[in-house]
């Protein structure tokens, strides 16, 4: 179904041409670079540098053999895995207990809560890194995965809590209040009643702190030296420094790093694009 | 809002307070450590002369003087700064107005819209260093597809990123290609909600697509222009990853290519030829771009708010 | 039965043993370094240390070199890092001494220290205090690799003087050939490009005029030889400005281009990268026929010791070995650095041609004396030079960028 009127007039048939050629180049753009990235993957030196457009002259595996035996790729890419998981585990935790608080009790403080939480979304935490490390420091929590995770659920609460906060005020008071009557405590109305309900915001809050702490290049930078505690976008930068003539090495440590999310981007790219624009789209 | 206090609780206040506070204790305990604190301590270590990474005496203003006044510092200062501000105008004209041309053709929602808005999404989700790096390679001088392409219509070899007119220009560029698709999707959600019923009649009027876009799209998505615009803005000027990545922490070539966020990091945490680290004056840039983000962020979002209200 | 009874007490036995094994070799020591590249070689020099101190077992770890500096001075802020640390010479050094994050060395703890020429101990010491923080590993020599096929081929002669360079330059480029296969694509190679090719047109005088006073970088001698420079931009590849030090290796192992200004440090890795290749490693070409050849020298770093080491014993034990001859040996064959320990010897012709070189070599002027504050010379000769080399600013504004950078901190420079 179309938003707009079709109109089978020849004027409006050559402006949707236009669009679907706009389109169509836009969608090269975007596509082209990445195709070339895969097949580079495939190819030796030689053939990246002789012949850039042509598909590779056999699929070889032996760059991403490379990089199975003479890399850490496999160690930084569990970091990531775990780190992001651990992180947004606690981000979801966290945020739903207080976005719950805020959101279903009416207690004096509430709204100076809740403001504390929002004030936190614009502040760039980046900004912050000198006496954050000097904090993490003094914690002991320097180069370790609690002090990464710690800054990123940091990070993710405040608009965790503020998505939480609105979804869970939208939830009907009815069911909540007759669980009460029926004697229920405070936290099996919580557990079993109010949160199944939240799920759907609940995937969106993963998604939309997921991606950025996967992605994060900053914070590893800063706060992790040891090679065994290294994330995927840190790793790669390792990667990069240690094979910087061997092109078809590199490509292949590219696309391997893209793999996994763009593969389950693919598979979620609804609950992708809602989950990173949320905030912005209202 | 309107929750009354529910009997049961009532009865118990301190137990029903006991458990509000165990609800909000894990969030606001990190927030504080880790948000609250370091920020507060950011303006304070500012006013502080560093030796290594102990501070060792109070200063006052002498860090900021130095950043802002002092040569050759200021000279880097201003130099970046001049860049973070081309940085949010360019991508306010060449990232924003492709995404907002993109927005209006999917908004026409011809077959295939759907497939094209999974495609220009997908560099999105992409850590910036393999963009960044995915793009120095393309943009090598000898070997690059850029210019192994322009070879092919005879174009000579172009140092995009060695060349000062053409590097920051480049490293924009690869920055659009990772985050077109986020204006894109917000500016067209902000169309959809215009309605189809708005639009339909309009057009039974006889509203054209120009009277149709200024007149009744643009006045209504204004909301999400705005956010997009500051979300722009704050991304400028926390610009780090992709300059990092394809520039080098100096910004090369000869800072052409310099921006606050890789003049802090160099600052605070050591250049790479020599690691002398200066957390003082690193701080003093810290809590400078700070106030601009903040600043400007509080401004728009109060306009903003001001402006939904009028509409 | 009896058998098997006897094989479970033997496995029991050999379990227990190596639980005690275990206990025994109880120290571990950790060595950082930037040099990814060089992780074979340091662990083939590690396990004859160990073979020596059973007790004792290094393990390397490494980082890319732009983070390095970062990363150590963070780590060794927070009272961890590895327990041995390969240090740059010079300032770079000094901040960390300053903070003290290293332990001293004298010849009590460190006896090898005895082993070093007076000119390497230099490049570990802490100008304020006299000690000696870092055990000197190796000094680099700045110089031009010559791909010997590619100018047989052409029929040439490698140039010694600027006008040969010149000429020579003109006829490989009319052959296809790049003459020149640097760029300006590398920060920190940049600075030793300059050095390279300046070197010769300054001279050991005007070193001593800038360091005892007498001069600025104003002087019109720098200013004259930073001009050269603008002459090698005909001979460099097409988007030299985005070339990198990288590139412009594989460029020259490759045969595409014929010389290549670079470091000795990188003679090893040209080799295992290009088996076959021919090349020689000479001075850069002189101001004018008969003057002495100059190389640019500097000692590149060391080895400190962390002085929140846990294992600082241990730790000293490694670097005292680390200034032995049997270590500066094998470290020159592996690795094809120069090591400065009296008495190695070095087998490699070509290497043993370099060495020779070092001889009439100039100091790494900015390295050597310029890196002690900041700003340092090296981040304002970095960020000017490639404006110099694309047009946008002349040699007389770098020099004087330079200069008055300087002048923050460096005395002699002040109001001048």
């Amino acid at each position: 179904m179309s938003t707009v009127v079709a109109t089978r007039e020849p004027a409006e048939l050559l402006k949707n041409g236009a669009i679907q050629l706009m389109l169509a180049i836009n969608a090269v753009i975007m596509i082209y670079p990445l195709f070339v990235m895969v097949m580079s993957s495939f190819k030796t030196n030689a053939e990246i540098f002789s012949s850039p457009f042509a598909l590779p002259a056999h699929f070889s595996l032996a760059n991403a053999e490379r990089v199975w035996s003479e890399t850490n790729f496999v160690r930084y890419l569990a970091n990531s895995v775990g780190i992001t998981m651990a992180a947004v585990t606690l981000i979801l935790l966290f945020s739903t207990m207080a976005a719950y608080a805020i959101a279903r009790y009416q207690f004096r403080l509430s709204a100076l809560v809740l403001m504390f939480f929002l004030s936190g979304m614009t502040v760039p935490l980046k900004l912050a890194i000198i006496p954050l490390f000097i904090q993490l420091d003094s914690l002991g929590l320097v180069d370790s995965y609690a002090g990464l995770v710690l800054v990123y659920v940091a990070m993710g609460i405040p608009s965790a809590v503020f998505i939480m906060t609105g979804f869970l005020r939208t939830l009907p008071r009815e069911l909540e209040e007759s669980a009460r009557m029926d004697g229920a405590s405070e936290f099996r109305i919580m557990r079993s009643i109010m949160l199944p309900l939240a799920r759907p915001a609940l995937v969106i809050v993963a998604i939309q702190n997921a991606v950025p702490i996967w992605n994060d290049f900053f914070f590893p930078l800063v706060l992790i030296t040891s090679d065994n505690l290294k994330t995927l976008p840190q790793g790669l930068t390792v990667f990069i420094g240690e094979f910087t003539t061997d092109w078809g090495v590199l490509f292949t440590g590219l696309t391997l790093a893209a793999l996994p999310i763009t593969l389950l981007y693919i598979v979620l790219s609804k609950q992708f694009i809602s989950g990173i624009t949320q905030g912005a789209v209202k | 809002m309107n929750i009354g206090r529910r009997h049961t609780t009532k009865a118990f206040p301190w137990r029903r307070s006991l458990w509000i506070a165990s609800l909000l204790t894990p969030a606001l305990v990190v927030m504080v450590l880790f948000v609250l604190w370091p920020l507060l301590s950011a303006f304070r270590l500012a006013f502080y002369e560093f030796n290594g990474l102990q501070p060792t005496g109070f200063i006052g203003f002498e860090n900021f003087r130095k950043v802002l006044f002092e040569q050759p510092y200021s000279g880097w200062t201003w130099n970046a700064l001049k860049h973070n501000i081309i940085v949010f105008f360019a991508l306010m004209v060449f990232e924003n107005g492709t995404a907002f041309l993109l927005a209006y053709a999917l908004l026409k929602a011809l077959p295939g819209h759907r497939i094209h808005q999974v495609i220009v999404f997908l560099p999105v989700v992409l850590s910036a260093v393999i963009v960044g790096f995915l793009w120095k390679l393309f943009l090598h001088p000898l070997f690059g597809l850029v210019n192994q392409t322009l070879a092919l219509v005879g174009i000579g070899a172009i140092p995009w990123l060695g060349n000062e007119s053409t590097a920051l220009g480049s490293i924009l560029f690869a920055n659009i290609w990772h985050w077109l698709g986020f204006p894109t999707l917000v500016l067209l959600a902000g169309m959809q909600r215009v309605g189809k019923e708005v639009i339909e009649a309009a057009r039974l009027d006889g509203a054209g697509d120009y009277v149709l876009m200024t007149r009744i799209i643009w006045p209504l998505i204004a909301p999400s222009v705005t956010i997009v615009t500051i979300l722009t803005f704050i991304g400028s000027f926390n610009w780090f990853e992709i300059p990092y990545v394809m520039a080098g922490l100096t910004g090369s070539p000869g800072g052409a290519t310099d921006v606050l966020g890789l003049y802090f990091y160099r600052t605070a945490f050591g250049s790479t030829t020599t690691g002398i680290q200066d957390f003082g004056q690193g701080s003093a840039l810290a809590v400078m771009m700070f106030i601009i983000v903040a600043g400007v962020t509080a401004i728009a979002l109060r306009y903003l708010r001001r402006r939904e209200i009028e509409l | 039965m009896s058998r098997r009874r006897m094989g479970l007490a033997l496995a029991a036995a050999s379990f227990a043993w190596g639980l005690a094994a275990g206990v025994a070799h109880a120290t571990d020591i950790s060595f950082w370094t930037w040099r990814q590249e060089d992780k074979a070689a340091y662990n083939e020099l590690f396990a004859d240390f160990t073979k020596a101190n059973p007790d004792i077992h290094v393990k390397f770890e490494s980082f890319p070199d732009e983070n390095y500096p970062t990363i150590v001075s963070t780590a060794l802020a927070a009272g961890k890092g590895g327990d041995v640390i390969h240090t740059h010479a010079y300032g770079w050094l000094e901040q960390f001494v300053k903070a003290g994050y290293f332990e001293p060395q004298d010849l009590t703890t460190v006896p090898s220290l005895a082993n070093q020429p007076a000119d390497a101990l230099v490049a570990g010491t802490y100008r304020a205090d006299k000690k000696v923080y870092s055990l000197p590993f190796a000094s680099q020599t700045l110089g031009l690799f010559i791909n010997k096929d590619v100018f047989a081929k052409a029929g040439l002669t490698p140039p010694t003087t600027w006008d040969e360079f010149i000429t020579v330059s003109k006829a490989l480029k009319e052959k296809g050939i790049y003459p020149l296969a640097n760029g300006m694509g590398t920060s920190w190679f940049n600075e030793m490009f300059v050095a390279i090719f300046t070197n010769p047109f300054l001279g050991h005088d005007f070193v001593s005029d800038l360091t005892s006073g007498k001069t600025t970088f104003k002087d019109p001698r720098y200013v004259a030889a930073l001009g050269k420079l603008l002459e090698l931009r005909d001979y460099m590849p097409p988007g030299f400005e985005g070339i990198d030090y990288d590139t412009a290796g594989q460029l020259f192992i490759s045969g595409k281009a014929a010389m290549l200004a670079g470091g000795s440090f990188d003679i090893a890795s040209y080799r295992t990268q290009n088996p076959a290749i021919n090349m020689d490693f000479v001075a850069p070409p002189m101001a004018k026929a008969g003057d002495v050849p100059q190389v640019t020298k500097f000692f590149d770093g060391g080895y400190a010791v962390n002085a929140k080491s846990a294992n600082k014993a241990a730790a000293l034990k490694l670097v005292n070995w680390m200034g032995t001859k049997e270590f500066g040996d094998k470290f020159s064959a592996l690795l094809g650095n120069i090591s400065p320990i009296k008495g190695v010897v070095i087998k490699d012709e070509l290497l043993a041609h370099v060495a020779k070189l070092n001889e009439t070599a100039m100091p790494h002027i900015n390295v050597v004396y310029f890196r002690f504050e900041k700003p340092t010379g090296s981040e304002l000769l970095q960020g000017d030079i490639t404006k110099m080399m694309s047009g946008s600013i002349t040699p007389d504004q770098l020099a004087a960028d330079l200069t008055d950078g300087l002048a923050k901190w460096y005395k002699p420079f002040q109001g001048k």
